[in-house]
């Protein structure tokens, strides 16, 4: 006995020198210098409501702030809001706002402004892609100076996790006025830094803003340059021409280890990959094929060679960072199962099961190969499938017709559940009033039970009860097997160790809001 | 001469309008919704809708093109679909760019090009001939993506001489411009050496040897000048190869040129981008034609403009 209590002792106390040891040379940050970002492409427009893609969001971000912050731990915390309350009814939402803020060009953010960034972005002829984040919205009221109000058509609950999107950043309306169209090119937000110049195809170069009403940033400049080709970008981190380079392909990851000069590292997204069913056509009609489908692939395998371990196998729609996951369920590799399920719906060696299997290439994280790798593993359990390569905008346009006219079998796509919460990732997929080309439900996935769970999740304001509703969701749905569940991605990043308190947020961010360069 | 600039001045105008007419049809043919692309994957039918109309592409195919049209003779290239920004500007804030790393890169072909063929054909058959022609046939068989990322590794990260990507002073124009003149320099080095071959072996060089001439004045004076006219269609054709084919380049070296601006157009279906750059792209094209045209009569008396 006392020999095993020695030994839990020296245990512990090995396992304190450790934490300490890991704990220990805080470094104070200093002040100055310049920070450079190499990222695939550029920004497409710097006018948040417009903004559709996370490279262009990221830049943003540094610079337009929204009422609230998704923080990278999946907290929604306030950022030019100080609070809110919503009434019993849940129908009106009353929004305090930070005092003392100026945008970067000295217009105060008040409440007029709030109401003037909200009421845009609603109008319908501003055409703002991410409308529907706060479409729920019939009017935006000025109270005082500092308070908004807002009136919702029915209670809507995801409309705070709605409110850290990028797209509902809070902008000059002095600027946004005098510029027009032109002001797409030179941002003017309250964040953290100024926007300084926006070289296309170039760069974007922004400075600190000494102004600013939070703690203000380290960084004298930040540079986002674009570098498209994968292994310059990686050689330009090499060289130290950049100090972080976003989408290392992971099959570099091996040879960079052994790197000197910086660190690679691996987080979490908040992306689900997938490969949609239309369950409305054979043969995937019937559930027992997709489930097989779902049997018939070993996602382990396809996370380990494919992207050398760096994803997740997905046990649930969406991603564990999700305000509203639980763990689900896996379909486990079982190529007897599959064989089975497949017997039963009337298919056999003799007479295999054959389908088209439609997919992007590049777009994802090596999504050819994976299709391929699918492709393989499946052929075994007796499943032929025929891959169809296709061009981005020619797949988004092929899987975006309607029901009648779209005979798209099978096909892989991604979904970034950027808001942090639930409905974001589960309505717009699997809603039935969301089929395409209204919403992103391309399986045409229609389930009454779903759809009421996923419209009590929307009304419910109680986070614990919605949790509940949404698991259940989410078991009805992966038990229907819609989808052949695969994998959340990771994002793979290249940092230069003198760059200190750089930041990947899982929404595919980098940020460097208190960031440093050590000297 | 200038009658013949002239014509041939006006000989161009129907075929950049033909340019424009293809381009314009072209786009419009590929699958893929534009409006779709800009909305991105999540916003609804109705959003979609709208930028269509904002687009114009609900109106008739004739009625766009006639429009598009119009605008280009007014100097309007539209704006940009996706970033909303004036297109001249974009193209115009490209085009120096690439104008800089073609110019370098055809100097570089040039120069080691001509160099290299004459070198082989003063001594044709020897080892400096064999060895110069094989790196030449490398030179011409290396894919861009593949030998301007091996320059980037060996001196950018192993040693360290010159930056890896991105623009600035000439320092960033070097590893760039080596790797685009690179297959041109090849194409140019065999177009030497056989011309400088072909003429070293004609009866006017047998008659300046045979009179006495040192052999370096031979081949500088006589041989060298005669040598260089299909030497100047060879450079004038790569030229307009440069400037296109510099699309590969830019891309790994994350050059902002008019190549980037132009695949970034077709990838993000942003039709005022694709449709200017190709027309700006084309017009260089015939007027390094042109160019070459005339310079072909300044270094050859033999040929006459009327």
């Amino acid at each position: 006995m006392r020999r095993v209590l020695a030994l839990i002792a020296a245990i512990a106390l090995a396992g304190a020198l450790v934490i300490s040891a890991a704990a220990a040379p805080a470094v104070t940050p200093t002040r100055g210098g310049t920070l450079i970002v190499g990222s695939g492409v550029d920004a497409v427009t710097l006018d948040a409501p417009m903004i559709t893609d996370s490279p262009s969001a990221t830049v943003s971000e540094h610079m337009v702030e929204s009422l609230y912050r998704l923080t990278p731990e999946g907290k929604i915390v306030p950022m030019l809001a100080l609070g809110h309350t919503v009434s019993p009814d849940g129908r009106t939402w009353t929004v305090r706002l930070r005092t003392g803020v100026r945008f970067h060009d000295g217009t105060p953010f008040d409440a007029e402004a709030a109401k003037f960034n909200l009421d845009r972005m609603l109008d319908p002829a501003t055409r703002a892609p991410f409308r529907f984040l706060i479409s729920r919205v019939t009017s935006v009221t000025v109270v005082d100076s500092s308070t908004i109000r807002l009136v919702t058509d029915a209670p809507f609950a995801p409309l705070l996790a709605h409110f850290t999107h990028s797209s509902v950043g809070m902008q000059s309306p002095t600027a946004v006025r005098r510029l027009g169209a032109d002001y797409a090119r030179q941002p003017v937000g309250t964040g953290a830094f100024k926007f300084k110049e926006w070289v296309r195809g170039d760069r974007v170069v922004m400075t600190r803003n000494d102004d600013f009403w939070g703690e203000k940033a380290f960084l004298d400049e930040v540079q986002f340059r674009v570098i498209p080709d994968d292994g310059a970008r990686v050689a330009a981190l090499e060289a130290g021409t950049i100090h972080v380079a976003v989408r290392i392909p992971p099959r570099e990851i091996e040879r960079l280890k052994g790197a000197r000069d910086f660190t690679v590292s691996v987080d979490d997204s908040l992306r689900t990959i997938y490969v949609g069913f239309n369950v409305t056509r054979p043969p995937f009609n019937d559930g027992r094929l997709r489930r097989a489908l779902n049997h018939a692939v070993n996602k382990r395998a396809i996370v380990n060679s494919a992207l050398y371990g760096t994803a997740r196998v997905s046990d649930a729609p969406i991603v564990p960072a999700v305000e509203g996951y639980s763990k689900i369920m896996t379909y486990e590799w079982d190529l007897e199962r599959a064989e089975a399920l497949l017997r039963e719906a009337g298919y056999s060696r003799a007479r295999p099961l054959r389908a088209v299997f439609h997919h992007p290439s590049g777009r994802y994280i090596r999504d050819a190969e994976i299709a391929a790798s699918i492709q393989g593993l499946v052929r075994r359990a007796g499943i032929e499938l025929e891959l169809r390569t296709m061009e981005w905008g020619a797949y988004l346009a092929l899987t975006n017709r309607p029901q009648p006219e779209n005979d798209v079998q099978m096909y892989m796509l991604g979904w970034g559940t950027v808001t942090g919460d639930a409905d974001y990732g589960l309505y717009a997929l699997f809603h039935s009033s969301q089929w395409v080309p209204t919403g992103s439900n391309r399986s045409f996935y229609k389930n009454e039970r779903v759809d009421s769970l996923l419209d009590r999740g929307r009304t419910t304001t109680v986070q614990a009860d919605r949790n509940k509703i949404y698991a259940e969701a989410m078991r009805v749905i992966m038990d229907d097997a819609p989808w052949l569940f695969l994998h959340s991605e990771s994002q793979v990043t290249g940092i230069r160790h003198v760059a200190q308190g750089v930041v990947v947020h899982p929404a595919e961010r980098i940020e460097l809001f208190k960031a440093w360069i050590r000297r | 001469m200038w009658a013949y600039i002239v014509k041939r001045l006006l000989l161009s105008i129907p075929v950049i309008f033909g340019v424009a007419f293809m381009v314009f049809a072209m786009v419009r043919i590929v699958p893929g919704d534009p409006a779709r692309i800009i909305a991105g994957e999540a916003a609804t039918q109705e959003i979609v809708d709208g930028i269509r109309k904002d687009m114009g592409l609900d109106r008739p195919l004739l009625r766009q093109f006639a429009t598009f049209i119009g605008n280009v003779l007014r100097g309007d290239f539209g704006r940009s679909v996706r970033s909303k920004a004036p297109v001249a500007g974009e193209v115009a804030a490209r085009l120096p760019n690439t104008i800089r790393l073609a110019t370098a890169g055809l100097c570089v072909a040039i120069v080691v090009g001509v160099s290299a063929g004459i070198i082989s054909a003063i001594r044709p058959y020897s080892w400096m001939d064999t060895v110069v022609m094989l790196v030449a046939l490398a030179g011409l068989s290396m894919p861009v993506f593949w030998s301007g990322l091996m320059l980037i590794l060996i001196f950018a990260v192993w040693l360290g001489w010159l930056p890896a990507v991105g623009t600035g002073g000439m320092a960033h124009l070097v590893l760039p411009a080596i790797t685009l003149g690179m297959s041109t320099a090849a194409i140019i080095a065999r177009m030497s050496r056989s011309s400088m071959l072909e003429v070293l072996r004609s009866d006017y060089i047998r008659t300046a040897r045979a009179k006495g001439l040192a052999e370096a004045a031979v081949v500088n004076r006589h041989a060298f000048r005669n040598a260089l006219i299909p030497v100047i269609t060879v450079v004038g054709l790569q030229m307009g190869t440069l400037l296109s084919g510099a699309v590969l380049t830019e891309t790994v070296f994350a050059w902002p040129g008019i190549g980037r601006l132009l695949v970034e157009g077709i990838l993000a279906r942003d039709y005022p981008i694709v449709q200017a750059s190709v027309l700006v792209v084309a017009m260089a094209f015939v007027m390094v034609n042109l160019m070459v045209d005339v310079l072909y009569a300044v270094v050859d008396p033999r040929i006459h403009y009327d």
